[in-house]
């Protein structure tokens, strides 16, 4: 005869005795939880944006950059200068982003804020409607790794339709 | 339905596993985390909320979704699911329908994290985590609205204790988000060097020249050397956090330097929720269980009874049972191993083992006086 404590039969939420579903599907979820969190720190060391890698004030790099919108004929015009109704720092306003051109802190490492402009001139590009005469936006990066000299990356977005088809963006 | 004996030990491995993780223990460190996590979860949204209520919303200005299958909603309706964020954080602090609210504000709150990857930020993954583990463990059976229906209603309590497999699973993810930073950090030559911290520290001094330090530490701040130092103690400190919660006899000491450590981030880094959510979250690491010391006092006695009322106000762990003991007898805590404190370093041991007075207390213990008698034998 098996003797049980008296809780054993009185399982979590009143469902009853702990039967060997809910003690593999605890046990289950318990591995693929540990499994999955040492999984996304070890992905931590090769990502952009280190999702529940917690790897936290990782660097004290610096960047800025100089972002200009590439027109059809060639010219390039400085973002700080609106256009076509459009500004900047009203469309692109999170991470650190809104003045590219200041040199600023990295707060989450180099490879986050790269990432990060490199996508923020792609929303840009296709945030644009009344925009027809850009073909893409350009960033020309200069980081400071550390106390490393400053690297000079090119960021460019993606092709605008709008400048090449003469319609919408 | 099979039913699985947790009464005899078992003697394998996936047994012992089985045993640890169905085993029942005290929701009551979860219950409070849960009080303290509406705050934080509602200073997590209120940003998004205040946008929101100014008429704009995360994809006005720049943002990046994850994926493109992931399901953004008509505005009105994330307006909406913000302030049923909002609500439901309420309604999970105070313990009102706590499973439905604690799920609610979970959802919420990942489904907002995960909309852009300009939404990211350590600390919400952390809270995420938090609220996850409170959605799953029953944390609502106590120190909430719900359970003082129930009692009002006149049916009896739910059973406060659950199996402990969240409980464990929120120790191991509080572990690794200090074990992770601190090991990207030891890794990292120029963090374990010192030079981020100091380059950090100059990019900032005429911050740090404006702000209320003294002169001389300002000057100790910006001093190369001083960081070869302490970028070590950060590292080694997030690490021992990370390790020596695991351990009884490391554990208060682990708690008292991740409180310290918490209120340093604070003070000197724009980290949102961080500090406060890592600082609530430290109760996970009580002992699982309640009402396991004894505080023996003489209610004639005004400080003996001063404390007393302390701990009925204080213990939010339901940690001591109050005993009135005889006239003229010494405040007596037994410990859950059975031994013994008198007088004032039972006072100490008291105070070390409330949340709100433990910071303070506990150095206090290293005092050789404080030591308590052991346990007789035989």
């Amino acid at each position: 005869m098996t003797t049980r404590p008296e809780w054993a039969g009185v399982a979590c939420h009143g469902l009853g005795v702990d039967s060997r579903a809910r003690v593999i599907g605890r046990r289950v979820a318990v591995v693929l939880v540990v499994v999955a969190q040492l999984a996304l720190v070890a992905r931590g060391y090769r990502s952009d944006h280190k999702e529940f890698g917690f790897q936290m004030f990782p660097e004290s790099s610096t960047w800025s950059a100089e972002v200009v919108r590439v027109t059809a004929d060639g010219t390039r015009v400085p973002v700080s200068e609106p256009w076509f109704g459009y500004r900047w720092d009203e469309l692109v306003t999170s991470r650190g982003l809104a003045h590219p051109s200041a040199r600023h802190h990295a707060d989450a490492g180099l490879d986050n804020q790269v990432a990060f402009l490199a996508a923020a001139l792609d929303y840009v590009a296709g945030h644009t409607p009344r925009d027809r005469e850009t073909r893409y936006l350009e960033a020309t990066v200069t980081t400071w790794h550390n106390t490393d000299g400053p690297e000079v990356t090119v960021l460019r977005s993606r092709e605008r339709r709008a400048a090449a088809d003469g319609g919408p963006a | 339905m099979t039913a699985t004996s947790l009464a005899v030990p078992s003697a394998t491995a996936l047994g012992r596993l089985d045993e640890l993780l169905g085993r029942r223990v005290s929701m009551r460190a979860l219950a409070l985390l849960r009080i303290m996590a509406g705050p934080i979860a509602l200073a997590h949204l209120w940003p998004f909320v205040a946008d929101a209520r100014a008429g704009v919303i995360y994809r006005d200005a720049f943002y990046e979704p994850y994926a493109a299958w992931y399901p953004e909603l008509p505005r009105p309706l994330y307006v909406g699911l913000l302030a049923l964020g909002v609500v439901a954080a309420v309604a999970m602090s105070l313990g009102l329908l706590t499973r439905v609210a604690t799920a609610t504000t979970f959802g919420v709150v990942t489904y907002n994290l995960f909309l852009s990857t300009t939404h990211f930020h350590s600390n919400r993954a952390y809270l995420v985590i938090v609220l996850a583990a409170l959605a799953v463990a029953p944390c609502g059976r106590e120190l909430s609205v719900d359970a003082w229906l129930r009692a009002r209603r006149g049916w009896p309590a739910l059973d406060p204790r659950s199996p402990a497999w969240p409980l464990w699973l929120l120790r191991f993810e509080a572990a690794a988000v200090y074990g992770a930073s601190g090991l990207s950090k030891l890794v990292d030559g120029d963090w374990f060097g010192g030079t981020v911290t100091w380059h950090r520290m100059v990019q900032v001094r005429d911050q740090l020249e404006a702000s209320p330090l003294p002169g001389w530490a300002v000057s100790l701040l910006a001093e190369r050397s001083f960081h070869t130092y302490a970028a070590k103690v950060i590292v080694l400190t997030e690490l021992f956090i990370a390790v020596g919660l695991w351990w009884q006899g490391t554990r208060y000491a682990a708690v008292w330097v991740a409180i310290a450590f918490h209120l340093a981030i604070q003070l000197t880094a724009s980290v949102q929720i961080f500090s406060f959510l890592g600082i609530a979250a430290l109760v996970i690491w009580a002992v699982p269980s309640t009402r396991d010391r004894v505080v023996g006092f003489d209610p004639a006695d005004t400080g003996q009874r001063r404390l007393a009322e302390a701990v009925a106000a204080l213990d939010w762990l339901a940690r001591f049972r109050l005993v009135e003991g005889g006239r003229g007898s010494p405040l007596t805590l037994t410990d859950r191993d059975g031994t013994v404190s008198t007088g004032r370093a039972a006072r100490v041991r008291v105070l070390s083992r409330l949340p709100l007075t433990a910071w303070f207390a506990l150095p206090v213990l290293l005092l050789p006086v404080m030591r308590p008698v052991p346990a007789r034998t035989g």
